[in-house]
């Protein structure tokens, strides 16, 4: 590990801990949208209002001195109220492109699910793409992009679900969760003067970032630990209550985001412990269960570690 | 309150279980009786008990030592001593006995040893058992180890000896039950650290062990009884060391001797010691029986099965198998057969002439070209002789004649006959004849090339571990080249064969070798004993104008036949510088050698081997064995430490983690397969109080799945694995 490699991985470090001092409570979900950041893939968080799912993001983006957008999205929101606009200047005598919150590099789209498919495919598009198109014109998106969207999983009434395929692009998706009596004691007292989010600094720079996640590319993957990530993948296609598996582009994002976590556990290689880590945040939200399956009650999360109770790990020095 | 349940519960159960291995043992001692010389039994039973019961009572040790040395005195005195017991004279008797029988032990003198001593001593054998299964059944709950003991001892003793144990097995089997269930239960509680039951639960639990013992004794005594499914070893093995051969075992092992057919060779067989004849005769004489003509690849059959006969009613008998011109000496000898072992041929010296038997023959029948003589009584059928004697012209080859011989000119027919070789003989094989023989001039010199070759040190002689060859094998070929190991039917064949790709004529000779020389009679003759394991085959090689000449390509045969240099005593001195190894010189001292070998091989046969003594061993070698298996990680790590702190490096460190890792797994941490060797370092961590796991495991980590595992540490890891190795022996 070199020295500048060691003092990214401190960075990292710093980033996590300014996010700390604005969330109490939730470091595992702080560190993995981290993972999710380097691994250039974006978030879903799943959770109740006021849990403080946006706070989260904004804290990131603030320590992260990057732009930060948010997208409310709701039942009539268009399109271009997400990619933005070309507006006539009739000083000009032309059109001129009005950016909108897409074209920033943390963008927080909240409630996701609230708004019609059409709106929402312009988002999911420009995740996939890296670029999105106006007027005939392609843009491409600034760097990093890092989308975290957020839906409210207990109301059903005039939301539009995401469809599966759309699941897909998000790397990994998280809960929130309640914090702890203690915690949220801490909370109270922590809002009582000044809210924590205002006197968070900056810690890196943009293209630190872009470097760090540069790096993440390098970190190396033993065949036999690719091996066994199409085997969890794989079994997750040939279980017996899933009706639709997990896609090879699941396989993609479970090494990309192996090889995050990796590096923010200053490694320089994956080990599979990384790996069964991640698997039920990655892959989760890519299983459809067969009716019976539902009907069991059971969770994706819960098929997902049976697939990891029956893969075996490897631990020979077969594959080098 | 509920502690004292405990305890409670936990005295019955360890009773119960310490009792069992009374009965366990007691099983030990019961065949004793039997197999041994001890009588009395039932005293040393009752002294096992007394032993048993004043272990169980915890007693200190000033107070149970004592006690159990009085008993034992106390059984001495009984058996053995006629003063009263302490008395003076009780004392000096007892104490004269103590010091001869350490003296006779000091000078390894067993057999001097009383029968008083022996059984003071096993009285304290007694004694200290009393110690060891107190100890393994209630302080360490080892239970399954002594009952397996106890199995292999029974069934050992009933295969070996003449000790039924039937019911003891029975009897072993019901308690053995008993006392697993129990010591099994009762570490589940332990395990799981159930301090209290209800008194139900005891039912509920003791109820399918009494069903499972009360069932399974019912059905062992009403169930009909498999006879042994393995034939009785002892037979088979005695019969095999004996050399006296089995009934057909039927996994092709053939025993050895004479037989007709030989068109299969090869393959192992059992030694047979069984006397076929003894022949008086002035010496040792090949007894031939019959020749063979045609090689198959595989064995050997005759081309020709409707040769004549010649008929002989006086006995004369002329086999033409040498010209006159070959120097003959008159000699007669007599065979008389084993009548169990009689042959439907006659066996023959070479140059016999004559034959006559002392029971009735109308005549005599033979050929000249497979060379085999019949005897046939009046209504025309083969009679197998008794005794008969022979009259012979003992041939002695010129050797100088041998090698003058003219190479071209055999005549036309036996070129035919006996040159003949399988289509399909793989092209090595002559071109080795060629080969061996590159720098020979002459027949004789040919032929004792390949003989020669067939004596060297390349070549094995054994009658086990012999290959039979294969569909598209030849036989010939298999042995000279692939295999290497085979008796005589393997040397004498690839002779003939060798010869005949070179165009040499020859044929394959059966009989007997001349046997062991037993006893030498006034009248100069000697008495040789032929057994099946004489049974031999040569090889014949056609000399032109002087006719059929024996050699011995086998492995530690001699060839009895005369050869006489030829020479004037000028050129035999001038030439012996050139070839010291004329047959004629070197006839002696293999001879000798040959007797020794033959002998000492007898008598280490004949030995008469102590099954007591083979079955002790055994079972010693068995124990040893089955403890050295069970603690084999006590002894592997301390091995393994001592190996490992010389060498550090990555191979090393590897062998270190996966021993530590079978370790664990015997120490029952098993590494599950779905787990991460990070979890479960973890756990075992947890468990054993320890870092050190989780170091070892980060830098096993590397080794796996890291691109290029530094080398750095590995003899700091080789202190935390001995840290951890003593805490995992210490602690699990």
């Amino acid at each position: 590990m070199t020295q500048q490699t060691f003092l990214m991985n401190h960075k990292v470090g710093k980033l996590l801990s300014n996010i700390k001092k604005v969330i109490i409570g939730k470091d595992e979900v702080a560190k993995l949208s981290v993972v999710a950041l380097l691994a250039k893939g974006h978030v879903l968080l799943e959770d109740v209002p006021g849990v403080g799912k946006t706070m989260l993001v904004r804290a990131l983006a603030k320590s992260l001195s990057c732009d930060f957008t948010r997208i409310q999205f709701t039942p009539d929101l268009l399109p271009s109220d997400v990619t933005g606009v070309s507006i006539y200047n009739p000083k000009e005598l032309q059109f001129e492109f009005r950016p909108g919150p897409i074209l920033g590099n943390i963008v927080l789209a909240d409630e996701i699910n609230r708004t019609s498919p059409k709106t929402q495919s312009a988002l999911l598009e420009g995740m996939e793409e890296k670029s999105i198109t106006v007027d005939g014109t392609s843009i491409p998106l600034n760097k990093p992009f890092f989308v975290m969207a957020t839906q409210n999983p207990i109301e059903y009434e005039g939301t539009y679900p995401l469809p599966e395929a759309q699941l897909d692009r998000f790397l990994l998706k998280l809960n929130m969760g309640y914090p702890s009596q203690l915690e949220e004691i801490e909370m109270l007292k922590r809002t009582s003067g000044t809210h924590p989010i205002d006197s968070i600094e900056a810690i890196m720079e943009k293209e630190e970032l872009i470097e760090l996640q540069q790096q993440v590319d390098d970190i190396f993957i033993n065949e036999s630990i690719q091996r066994y990530i199409v085997d969890i993948v794989s079994g997750t296609r040939e279980h017996a209550k899933v009706f639709l598996g997990a896609s090879p582009r699941a396989s993609i994002a479970l090494m990309k985001a192996a090889k995050a976590y990796a590096l923010i556990q200053d490694r320089d290689y994956v080990v599979p412990d990384d790996v069964k880590y991640l698997a039920p945040f990655v892959l989760s939200h890519r299983l459809i269960l067969t009716s019976e399956g539902k009907f069991e009650g059971k969770s994706e999360r819960a098929i997902v570690e049976e697939v990891l109770a029956q893969v075996k790990v490897p631990i020979d020095r077969g594959v080098q | 309150m509920a502690l004292k349940n405990m305890h409670n519960r936990q005295a019955i159960l360890d009773t119960i279980v310490y009792i069992g291995s009374f009965f366990l043992f007691w099983e030990w001692l019961r065949p004793l009786e039997q197999i041994t010389d001890t009588a009395d039994i039932f005293i040393f039973v009752l002294y096992t008990a007394f032993c048993f019961f004043l272990s169980y009572m915890q007693l200190k040790w000033w107070i149970g030592s004592p006690l159990k040395l009085v008993g034992l005195l106390f059984i001495l005195d009984g058996l053995f001593f006629y003063d009263p017991f302490l008395s003076k004279e009780w004392r000096i008797q007892f104490i004269n006995e103590i010091q001869f029988n350490i003296s006779a032990m000091m000078n390894q003198e067993w057999w001097e040893m009383t029968s008083i001593f022996r059984s003071l001593l096993f009285l304290i054998l007694l004694w200290l058992m009393s110690y060891l299964l107190y100890y393994w059944f209630v302080v360490a709950k080892r239970v399954v180890f002594f009952v397996l003991l106890t199995f292999i001892y029974l069934t050992v003793i009933d295969t070996f000896t003449a000790y039924d144990g039937t019911y003891a097995i029975v009897r072993t089997f019901l308690i053995s039950l008993i006392i697993v269930g129990l010591a099994n239960f009762q570490r589940i509680l332990m395990k799981e650290k159930i301090f209290r039951i209800p008194k139900d639960k005891y039912v509920s639990w003791i109820m399918p062990l009494v069903t499972v013992i009360l069932l399974s004794s019912i059905i062992g005594y009403a169930a009909p009884k498999f006879s042994p499914q393995w034939p009785d070893p002892v037979p088979f093995i005695k019969s095999a060391a004996a050399g006296a051969g089995g009934e057909g075992s039927g996994s092709g092992i053939k025993k050895v001797g004479y037989g007709e057919n030989d068109e299969r060779l090869g393959g192992s067989f059992v030694q047979d010691e069984t006397v076929v004849f003894h022949a008086t005769v002035e010496n040792g004489q090949y007894w031939k029986i019959e020749t063979k003509d045609v090689y198959t690849g595989k064995g050997w059959v005759r081309s020709n099965d409707d040769e004549p006969f010649v008929d002989s009613t006086d006995g004369s008998i002329e086999m033409n198998d040498f010209s006159p011109v070959v120097e003959t000496v008159s000699k007669n000898g007599e065979l008389a057969f084993n009548p169990t072992e009689k042959l439907p041929k006659l066996a023959y010296p070479y140059g016999v002439s004559s034959v006559s038997a002392n029971e009735p023959v109308a005549f005599y029948s033979y050929r000249q070209q497979s060379n085999e003589i019949y005897a046939l009584n009046t209504e025309g059928d083969t009679t197998e002789l008794i005794q008969y004697e022979v009259g012979f012209h003992e041939p002695t080859y010129s050797l100088k004649a041998l090698r003058e011989v003219d190479e071209n000119a055999d005549p036309e027919e036996v070129k035919e006959q006996y040159t003949q070789v399988p289509e399909n003989l793989p092209e090595r094989v002559q071109e080795l004849a060629l080969e061996l023989t590159a720098e020979e001039t002459n027949r004789y010199d040919k032929a004792k090339a390949i003989e020669d070759y067939l004596d060297s040190a390349r070549f094995q002689y054994s009658t086990t571990g012999v290959a039979v060859p294969g569909e598209d094998e030849d036989y010939v070929d298999q042995f000279l080249f692939e295999t290497q190991i085979g008796y005589c039917d393997n040397f004498s064949t690839s002779m003939v064969v060798l010869l005949r790709s070179l165009d040499i004529p020859a044929r394959w000779v059966k009989g007997f070798a001349p046997g062991e020389e037993m006893d030498q009679l006034e009248n100069g003759q000697r008495v040789y004993e032929v057994t099946n394991a004489n049974a031999h085959s040569w090889v014949e090689v056609y000399f032109p104008e002087i006719g059929w000449v024996p050699f011995e390509p086998t492995k530690g045969f001699f060839n009895p036949t005369d050869f006489t240099s030829g020479l004037d005593l000028e050129e035999l001195i001038n030439n012996q510088e050139d070839k010291p190894d004329v047959p004629a010189s070197n006839m002696e001292e293999p001879k000798e050698e040959e007797k020794e070998e033959n002998s000492t091989a007898a008598r280490n046969w004949s030995i008469d081997i102590d099954w007591k003594d083979v079955f002790v061993g055994a079972s010693v070698l068995l124990i040893v064995g089955l403890i050295l298996y069970v603690t084999r990680f006590k002894w592997l790590t301390w091995y393994k430490i001592k190996k490992y702190r010389k060498k550090a490096d990555l191979e090393t460190y590897v062998k270190e983690y996966k021993f530590l890792l079978a370790l664990l797994a015997k120490k029952g941490l098993k590494l599950q397969s779905d787990q991460t060797l990070r979890e479960f370092a973890i756990e075992v961590d947890k468990k054993l109080h320890t870092i050190e796991m989780r170091r070892l495991t980060s830098q096993y980590e590397k080794i796996l799945y890291k691109k290029d595992p530094d080398e750095t540490q590995w003899g700091k890891l080789t202190e935390h694995w001995e840290t951890l190795i003593n805490r995992i022996l210490t602690n699990l």
